[in-house]
């Protein structure tokens, strides 16, 4: 017997998902059908709305729905410091911790010559013009600790270098709950270089 | 289901799932693979930095032979290049270089010797030297290695050496036209005699010494256009990271 189209569509469309095979979006589809009519209103409204309430924000490039995010519009964030990172979703990494009271600057992805990425694809003219504009005072460059993340750092680094703000790089070494055992030799190497004064 | 063991050069990663790598390998012993690198996207993954681009490992890898994916196992580094990465340039050039091995080529094809002149090549690259010349060095002994090597010592078609100042090359034909043999041949770049020199030196030179060769400027601007255009002959593509390289050349 065939099955019906509307379920069909619903399954190739789930299939598109990353990660999301044959047998998984068929499961998801069938409990979709399944269950309440209102529970399967909310998931479309959800999608809908994430499509067309989201906008990136002007001045860090972060997504929100208000233009300039939340985190722009605060006057209560220190605007001298800026924590630059790779993605929208790493400025809520970074948000969990909540330790950091600046503002972020997304770069929208990192200089990857392997995928023909240059510094050009990058929102590194809005972070000029934010650092050119006055009143910052440091960077701190949060890129992943990776050949493209660290690439990125130094073309950023050389960028900046003429404005005079301070420019700092995350820490890199053991991870909490890690074994020095087990770690390899550049994580240790880098470990040491950015051990901190105890005393 | 049988252990490779061997070193090899990290060419390429790309991430297979939330937690997965998919790496390719440029190794000695058995040519370019690509394996499933399980877990490595975890901060606490045992696998480290030894799956970074340019990083020379010590690699142990499963699955069944002649199979297109394969597992990590092991890995411990040998050498991470860390000079090559701390310099914008040397870290563009290196990225070419491994582009360039990654392209040319194919899966399963063992070549312990493009495997050695390859990390050679890594090694000999330093901020401290002008890369542009290794890089010509590399351009044409990697082609050679693989069996492009350009016909540079006789003319193609009458075997005579050239006499004449200058002398016709074909990207076709993978080799030189002396003057008397031109017409009617399809030759699409000319090369002085001078700089047909320098190519011949270049694919013989000791990779220790290459730094002590001295080239004039308008002989290094033709050796750049002959390589790279031998090299679009043989790919028949441009490479991602080429005109990158070229762009963080021309701004630093």
């Amino acid at each position: 017997m065939k099955r019906p189209s509307v379920l069909t569509d619903l399954i190739q469309e789930l299939k598109r998902l990353p990660g999301i095979g044959q047998k998984t979006a068929e499961r998801l589809s069938f409990f979709i059908m399944r269950g309440e009519k209102l529970r399967a209103e909310k998931l479309s409204a959800a999608i809908t709305n994430v499509k067309e309430k989201i906008v990136l924000c002007s001045q860090c490039h972060g997504i929100t729905e208000r233009n300039p995010c939340d985190i722009c519009s605060d006057e209560r964030r220190d605007r001298s410091l800026i924590c630059v990172v790779e993605e929208p979703h790493d400025v809520y990494v970074l948000e969990n911790v909540g330790e950091f009271k600046g503002v972020y600057h997304v770069l929208m992805g990192v200089i990857s010559p392997l995928d023909g990425i240059g510094p050009g694809e990058l929102t590194l003219d809005g972070l000029k013009a934010r650092v050119e504009a006055g009143g910052v005072k440091e960077i701190i460059i949060a890129t992943n600790p990776d050949l493209e993340g660290d690439a990125t750092a130094i073309y950023i680094a050389k960028l900046l270098k003429a404005n005079g703000v301070k420019l700092s790089r995350i820490a890199r070494g053991v991870p909490v709950g890690g074994d020095i055992e087990y770690a390899d030799t550049v994580t240790l190497q880098k470990a040491l270089e950015g051990r901190t004064d105890m005393g | 289901m049988p252990l490779f063991r061997t070193r090899a050069l990290v060419l390429r990663v790309h991430y297979l799932s939330d937690t997965d790598k998919l790496v390719t390998f440029y190794t000695e012993r058995y040519g370019k693979i690509k394996a499933v690198a399980k877990g490595a996207r975890r901060i606490k993954s045992k696998f480290g930095a030894s799956l970074e681009p340019l990083t020379l490992i010590s690699l142990i890898y499963f699955g069944k032979e002649h199979q297109s994916l394969y597992r990590v196992n092991q890995c411990d580094i040998v050498e991470f290049h860390q000079t090559v990465r701390d310099s914008l340039a040397t870290c563009f050039y290196a990225l070419y270089f491994i582009d360039l091995l990654d392209s040319l080529t194919a899966e399963g094809q063992t070549d312990p010797n493009l495997f050695m002149f390859v990390t050679s090549t890594l090694e000999s690259l330093t901020p401290e030297q002008n890369p542009e010349l290794l890089c010509r060095i590399y351009e044409l002994r990697i082609l050679a290695l693989l069996g492009y090597k350009p016909r540079l010592e006789q003319c193609v078609k009458c075997g005579q050496f050239p006499r004449s100042h200058w002398v016709g090359f074909s990207y076709n034909s993978q080799g030189i036209y002396c003057a008397p043999c031109l017409d009617g041949n399809p030759v699409e770049t000319r090369i002085n005699l001078g700089t047909l020199q320098y190519l011949k030196k270049l694919l013989t030179l000791d990779l220790n010494r290459w730094s002590r060769l001295k080239i004039p400027k308008g002989s290094e601007e033709e050796l750049e256009q002959f390589t790279h255009r031998l090299i679009l002959a043989r790919l028949g593509r441009e490479l991602k990271s080429y005109p990158l390289l070229k762009q963080i050349i021309h701004n630093y």
